[in-house]
C-alpha cells in the first residue's frame, strides 16, 4: 500500500529523465557531430570521421588559401561590433524611455519596438533591400550594419526593459532626494543597476548579428560576404569540410563567450526573466 | 591602544553630535506650511485641498488608512509629485519650483532604498557627494553618523548583509547627511517586527528630539502615531478629519470615523431626549436612559445619535441601576492584569469592554448591566453622521 505513491513518483521521475535526456540528445548531438566532422582526416564531410586530424583547421587558418573565409569573418565581426554597439546604446535608452511610459501608449511602444523579433527575417531583409534600393544605396557593410542593428535591437530591449521593471522605483527618488540632479542620478543609481541587462543585450544581439542569415542574405554582396552567406555557398558549391571547422570555432567561441557573460551578469537568468 | 582608540570614537561622536546640533540649531526655525494643497491623478483626487501647519521641532502624524492621501501629501514635500494647485513652503519661502533635488528633505523610505550596489558608507556619502564636499570632510562625517546610529564597524558591509533594523539605521544616517530641513518618515517601522519596532520608535524619536528636526511620519498604524508624534493629522479620502495632539484626538475625536480609527470605539445607538443643567438626556436601546454630561449642544431632541465609548469607559454591575443597561456577554480574553470582555447589546451591536482584574477573572452570569464610569467622557455624535470607517 505504502510502495504506490513511491511507484508514482519514481515512474513520473523516469519519464521526465527519458524526456530531458532525449532533448539534450537532440540538441547537444548535432553541435558534438559537427566538432567530430570537423577533426576528420578525409576530404569528404562524413561522420563517424575518418582518421583524427586538425587538417582542415590548418587550412582553414591559412592566409592565402582561405582569405574569402576571413574577409567574410572579419566583415562579419566588424557587422556585429558596430550593430550591437548601437543597439546596445539606442536599445538602451529606448528602453528607459518606454519604462518611464505608463499604461497603453507603454505597451504600444514596446511591442512596435520589439516587432522584428516577431517579423520574418527574409521578409524584412527583402523589405530593406527593396527600399535601400529605391533610395538609390548601393550594398555596403554600413546598410549591412543598419539591417543587422533593426533586427538585434529587441534583444537589447528585452533585457534592459527587464532589469527596468525590476529597479525599485524608491532608489532614483533617494537619490534626488539626497541632492542629486537626474544626470548623477542616472550615472550613479540606475545605470550600475541596470548594468548587467545592458551587457546581457549586448552580449545577445552580438551574437545574433553574427548568426543572421536573412538580413546578410539580401544586403551582402560580393565585396560585403559575410560569414554564414560564404559558408553557405561553400557547402553547396563543393562540400568544403573547413565549413564544419568554421563550425568548430564558432561552438567553441559562443561557448567561452557564454561562460565569461555568466559569470559577470548571470546571463540565463536574465533571458529567463 | 583599545582604550584610545575607543575614547577617539567617542570623540568623534561627540563632534558628530555637536556638529548636527550646531546645524539642527541653525535649522531649528523650519516650519513647513501647506496650503490648500491639491493632488489628482487623472480623475482620481487624492488629496483636496489640504491646509497644515508643522511647528518647528515638531513630529507630526499624518494617519489614515490606504488611500487617505498621506503618501500623496509626503511625495508632494518630497518633490515627487506636481500639485495641481495650492503650496508648499518652508520657512514661508514656496517650494513648489524646486526639483527634489534642491528642496533639502531628508526621506527614510518604507522599503528603506538603500543603494544595493554601494556599501554602508557610500551610501551615507552619497549625499555629501552630490553636494561636493570635500573627501575629508565626507569621511569624517560619515564615521560620525555611523557612530551616532551606532553602527560603528558596519561602514563596508553591503545593505543586503544588514538586518532590517540595521538597514534602517543606515537610512536614517544617510538621510540625516544631507542636514535636511524637514525630515520624511514613510511608514518606516512597518518592516520591523514588534519588539525592534518599539526600540526604533524610541530612537528616532530622541535623535528628532537632539537635533529639533521637523519632522513628518506616515502611518497608518495609530499606536505608531500615539507615541512618536507630538500632534496627528487624521486623514481620509484626502483630507485632514482632525488635527491635534494624540490625547485630543483620543478623547475628543471631531467624528465617528476618528473616534473609530484611533483607539476601539463602541458605537452605541441612542436617542436624544433633551439637554439641561449641562447634561444630555439620552435614551438607550433597551429603554433605559442615560445621562451624559457634556458641555456641547447635543443633536436636537428627538434626533438618532452615536454615543462613542471607548473600552475603558463602560463598567459592568450585577444589577440595573441609573444609566445602566443590559448587555448579553461573551468572551473574556485575560491580558495580564486587564481583561477584554466582548458582550452586546439586545439588537447584536457588538460591545468592547476592557475591565482592570484584580484577582480571579470575575465570574458572571450571561447578562450584566453596563454603565458609563464616572468622569469618563464618551462623545455624542448624530447618527446621520455615522460613515463607515
Amino acid at each position: 500500500m505504502a510502495r504506490r505513491p513511491n511507484l508514482g513518483a519514481a515512474s513520473y521521475v523516469l519519464v521526465v529523465g527519458l524526456l530531458a535526456a532525449l532533448a539534450l540528445l537532440i540538441l547537444v548531438g548535432p553541435v558534438l557531430v559537427v566538432l567530430a566532422t570537423s577533426l576528420t582526416d578525409s576530404r569528404a564531410i562524413r561522420f563517424p570521421p575518418q582518421g583524427l586530424s586538425l587538417r582542415w583547421y590548418e587550412l582553414l587558418l591559412d592566409t592565402v588559401r582561405s582569405r574569402p573565409i576571413h574577409r567574410a569573418a572579419g566583415n562579419t565581426l566588424q557587422v556585429a561590433a558596430l550593430a550591437a554597439g548601437l543597439a546596445t546604446l539606442l536599445g538602451t535608452a529606448a528602453a528607459i524611455g518606454i519604462s518611464t511610459m505608463r499604461g497603453r501608449l507603454g505597451r504600444l511602444m514596446d511591442a512596435f519596438f520589439l516587432s522584428p523579433l516577431v517579423l520574418p527575417g527574409l521578409a524584412f531583409g527583402l523589405a530593406a533591400l527593396v527600399y535601400f534600393t529605391l533610395l538609390r544605396l548601393r550594398p555596403s557593410l554600413e546598410l549591412l550594419v543598419i539591417g543587422h542593428f533593426i533586427v538585434i535591437t529587441p534583444f537589447v530591449l528585452r533585457t534592459v526593459g527587464a532589469s527596468m521593471s525590476q529597479l525599485d522605483p524608491a532608489l532614483p527618488e533617494a537619490s534626488r532626494s539626497l541632492g542629486a540632479g537626474p544626470w548623477r542620478t542616472f550615472r550613479r543609481v540606475t545605470l550600475p543597476l541596470i548594468a548587467p541587462g545592458i551587457a546581457a543585450g549586448g552580449f545577445l544581439a552580438f551574437m545574433a548579428s553574427v548568426d543572421n542569415v536573412p538580413v546578410s542574405l539580401f544586403l551582402s554582396s560580393a565585396r560585403t560576404d559575410m560569414l554564414p552567406i560564404r559558408m553557405w555557398g561553400m557547402m553547396e558549391s563543393t562540400l568544403d569540410v573547413r565549413v564544419a571547422a568554421v563550425s568548430g570555432l564558432l561552438i567553441l567561441a559562443a561557448f567561452l563567450l557564454m561562460l565569461v557573460m555568466e559569470r559577470l551578469t548571470g546571463l540565463t537568468r536574465r533571458i529567463r526573466g | 591602544m583599545i582604550v584610545a582608540a575607543e575614547g577617539e570614537t567617542q570623540i568623534n561622536v561627540a563632534q558628530q553630535v555637536e556638529h548636527l546640533e550646531n546645524t539642527a540649531s541653525s535649522l531649528r526655525g523650519h516650519v513647513l506650511d501647506v496650503k490648500g494643497l491639491t493632488i489628482a491623478y487623472g480623475g482620481f483626487v487624492a488629496l483636496a485641498g489640504v491646509d497644515l501647519q508643522v511647528q518647528a521641532g515638531e513630529v507630526l502624524a499624518l494617519l489614515g488608512p490606504s488611500g487617505c492621501g498621506k503618501t500623496s501629501l509626503l511625495r508632494a514635500i518630497a518633490g515627487f509629485v506636481r500639485q495641481r494647485s495650492g503650496q508648499v513652503l518652508i520657512d514661508g519661502r514656496p517650494i513648489d519650483g524646486l526639483p527634489p533635488e534642491r528642496r533639502q528633505v531628508g526621506i527614510v523610505f518604507q522599503n528603506y532604498a538603500l543603494f544595493p550596489h554601494m556599501s554602508v558608507a557610500g551610501n551615507i556619502a552619497f549625499g555629501l557627494e552630490a553636494r561636493g564636499a570635500r573627501r575629508r570632510e565626507i569621511a569624517e562625517r560619515v564615521d560620525g553618523l555611523l557612530e551616532l546610529v551606532q553602527l560603528g564597524g558596519f561602514a563596508d558591509r553591503r545593505p543586503a548583509q544588514l538586518s532590517g533594523g540595521q538597514q534602517q539605521r543606515v537610512a536614517l544616517a544617510r538621510a540625516l547627511a544631507i542636514e535636511p530641513r524637514i525630515l520624511l518618515l514613510d511608514e518606516p517601522f512597518a518592516a520591523l517586527d514588534r519588539a525592534l519596532r518599539l526600540d526604533m520608535q524610541i530612537e528616532i524619536k530622541r535623535l528628532q528630539r537632539r537635533l529639533g528636526l521637523t519632522t513628518i511620519l506616515v502611518t497608518h498604524d495609530q499606536d505608531e502615531a500615539m507615541s512618536v508624534a507630538d500632534r496627528i493629522a487624521v486623514m481620509r479620502d484626502g483630507s485632514i478629519e482632525q488635527l491635534g495632539t494624540p490625547v485630543e484626538v483620543y478623547d475628543r475625536p471631531a467624528n465617528l470615523f476618528v473616534a473609530g480609527f484611533i483607539g476601539t470605539t463602541n458605537a452605541l445607538p441612542c436617542t436624544v431626549l433633551g439637554w439641561s443643567n449641562g447634561a444630555a438626556q439620552l435614551r438607550m436601546q433597551d429603554g433605559g436612559t442615560l445621562a451624559l454630561p457634556t458641555e456641547v449642544p447635543p443633536p436636537a431632541a428627538g434626533h438618532n445619535a452615536i454615543l462613542a465609548v471607548r473600552p475603558e469607559h463602560l463598567v459592568l454591575h450585577d444589577e440595573p441601576g441609573e444609566g445602566r443597561f443590559l448587555v448579553t456577554l461573551g468572551l473574556a480574553l485575560p491580558l495580564g492584569g486587564q481583561t477584554i470582555r466582548e458582550a452586546s447589546l439586545g439588537d447584536g451591536t457588538a460591545l468592547r469592554l476592557i475591565e482592570q482584574r484584580h484577582g480571579a477573572i470575575p465570574r458572571r452570569s450571561s447578562q450584566a448591566w453596563c454603565g458609563i464610569a464616572v468622569g469618563a467622557t464618551p462623545t455624542l455624535f448624530e447618527a446621520s453622521s455615522r460613515k463607515d470607517p
